[in-house]
């Protein structure tokens, strides 16, 4: 736990914060701005305000915010000479691995449910929406949850071997677009790549693109298998990969 | 600024990777604007309308791509200075930083002005040559379309310089692109007024073709705002490179 303890320390300096609040925020606001102009209610209530927030989102803001956050968590060991007190210091490279890849799915946790909030505040305030967001989006964000975990744990080995801060972002940007290509060539197939997992998840029961508008047990149990399957296999291949790596001068 | 300062900086683009992300700018714009046709089952090449459809393709994969990646040329051909100290390095062989700045918006203007005008002759040639449409192309319209999303993407580059050795932290340079894209994509649907308040509004200025309705129609652009945006932008970059200059590190 202490190199877990010793992240959250790092986290405190490290403006995570604007990410994990304003990016979800500022795509719900731009989801449903052309409507708040309008001064129209949308058409199916809930349903349109999640489709049109949460549906874009996932396409590739999702993927780049994860990147953001890898970026900002694997900063601070790129500066200085803390690269070489990581290498030298007594703690094995799985609880580095395991400890950044989970303060990163942490952050983008609190991502999702400071998007949650934002949609059901939207819905309530801006436009008075009858009732509450249905049961199967709380659902869909619990889902979503777990199945950024694999991209997060993606971005933070990226970030680890990439000391740029900005070359991560423009992979995951790539990254993110080829595979909602893949999803919507293969469907669940595409699955195989963490962002589509991601993607995927957050697309249930919108209805766009690859989702049918119904959410299965079938789709939510490929989407869950893929994260366990993809967040260890990731782990452990960036976990052999920091071993092999040494001090640089 | 001196011709060799500019010549520097294309030598530091080697290791920075400037070509990749040149190169996925080119193909995620051409992607995106080529997806449309590809995808559309009413496309016909025999329609004038069939122009339309591939300006409209590139007016949304422009402001899509453009503002995110432009970050990243800009923030990673600035960092350079922030992490090896070249802001003294330079000013000690008679380079000021924001003659530096300036240099550096040169060598990247190049590269954007390529990218920019080569996506547009690609799916120009492609509109010709693969989708054989058969009435003449809107030349005019095009080459003004190309024109204003260039000065466009020059303006957003020159702020981005700034912004990037203004503050070291990247984040922020990245996040600001990330805040980019997105007023860029939903400025289409906001009236003109707000699309005049950001830079990234002007993409929807510049905006081709796109659906009215159901149909795809030419749609007039603002050349007067886009030679606004060209006036500020410039005067706000000699002032403050200017500024830079003066300021003790």
């Amino acid at each position: 736990m202490s190199a877990l303890s010793a992240e959250l320390i790092k986290l405190k300096r490290s403006l995570a914060w604007p990410i994990v609040v304003f990016l979800p925020i500022v795509l719900v606001l731009a989801g449903v701005a052309t409507q708040l102009a309008d001064g129209r209610t949308p058409e199916n209530g809930w349903h349109t305000v999640w489709l049109q927030s949460v549906g874009f989102y996932g396409l590739f803001p999702l993927a780049i915010g994860i990147a953001i956050l890898g970026s900002l968590v694997w900063r601070v060991e790129h500066r200085g000479s803390n690269w070489n007190a990581l290498m030298s210091g007594p703690v094995a490279s799985l609880r580095i691995v395991t400890a950044k890849a989970a303060v990163v799915a942490g952050l983008t946790a609190l991502m999702q449910l400071v998007l949650l909030a934002a949609v059901i505040l939207i819905g309530k305030v801006a436009f008075g929406l009858p009732g509450m967001l249905p049961g199967e989006y709380l659902t869909v964000t619990a889902v979503l949850i777990l199945a950024t975990i694999p991209a997060a744990a993606l971005q933070s080995a990226l970030s680890m071997f990439l000391r740029s801060f900005a070359a991560p972002i423009s992979i995951a940007l790539v990254a993110s677009g080829i595979s909602t290509g893949a999803l919507m060539a293969f469907g669940n197939a595409a699955l195989v790549s963490p962002y589509a997992v991601a993607t995927r998840a957050a697309l249930l029961g919108t209805g766009s693109f690859v989702d049918t508008g119904t959410i299965t047990g079938s789709d939510i149990t490929a989407i869950l298998a893929a994260t366990a399957t993809l967040t260890v296999l990731i782990l452990a291949v960036t976990t052999m990969a920091l071993d092999r790596r040494d001090t640089r001068i | 600024m001196t011709a060799r300062a500019v010549v520097n900086e294309f030598a530091k683009m080697r290791h920075l990777r400037v070509g990749l992300v040149a190169t996925i700018m080119v193909i995620g714009v051409l992607a995106l604007s080529l997806f449309a046709v590809v995808s559309s089952p009413d496309f016909d090449p025999d329609s004038p309308q069939a122009w339309n459809a591939l300006l409209a393709g590139m007016s949304l994969g422009v402001p899509l791509i453009s503002p995110l990646l432009l970050a990243v040329l800009a923030s990673r051909q600035t960092d350079i200075e922030h992490q090896g100290n070249g802001w003294l390095l330079q000013s000690t062989s008679g380079i000021t930083p924001g003659g530096l700045c300036r240099a550096k918006f040169a060598a990247l203007g190049v590269i954007v002005t390529a990218v920019t005008i080569v996506t547009s002759l690609i799916v120009l040639v492609f509109g010709k040559v693969l989708a054989g449409i058969l009435p003449p192309a809107p030349l005019g319209h095009w080459a003004g379309f190309t024109l204003c999303m260039l000065v466009i993407n020059l303006a957003v580059l020159a702020l981005h310089i700034l912004l990037s050795a203004k503050v070291e932290n990247q984040l922020v340079a990245l996040g600001v692109g990330v805040l980019g894209c997105i007023l860029a994509v939903f400025s289409q649907g906001l009236p003109p007024a707000t699309a005049h308040v950001t830079p990234w509004g002007y993409y929807s200025l510049a905006q081709a073709a796109g659906y009215q309705g159901d149909q795809i129609q030419a749609m007039p652009i603002s050349y007067p705002s886009i030679a606004a945006l060209a006036v500020i932008v410039g005067l706000v970059f000699a002032v403050l490179t200017v500024r830079f200059d003066r300021q003790e590190d």
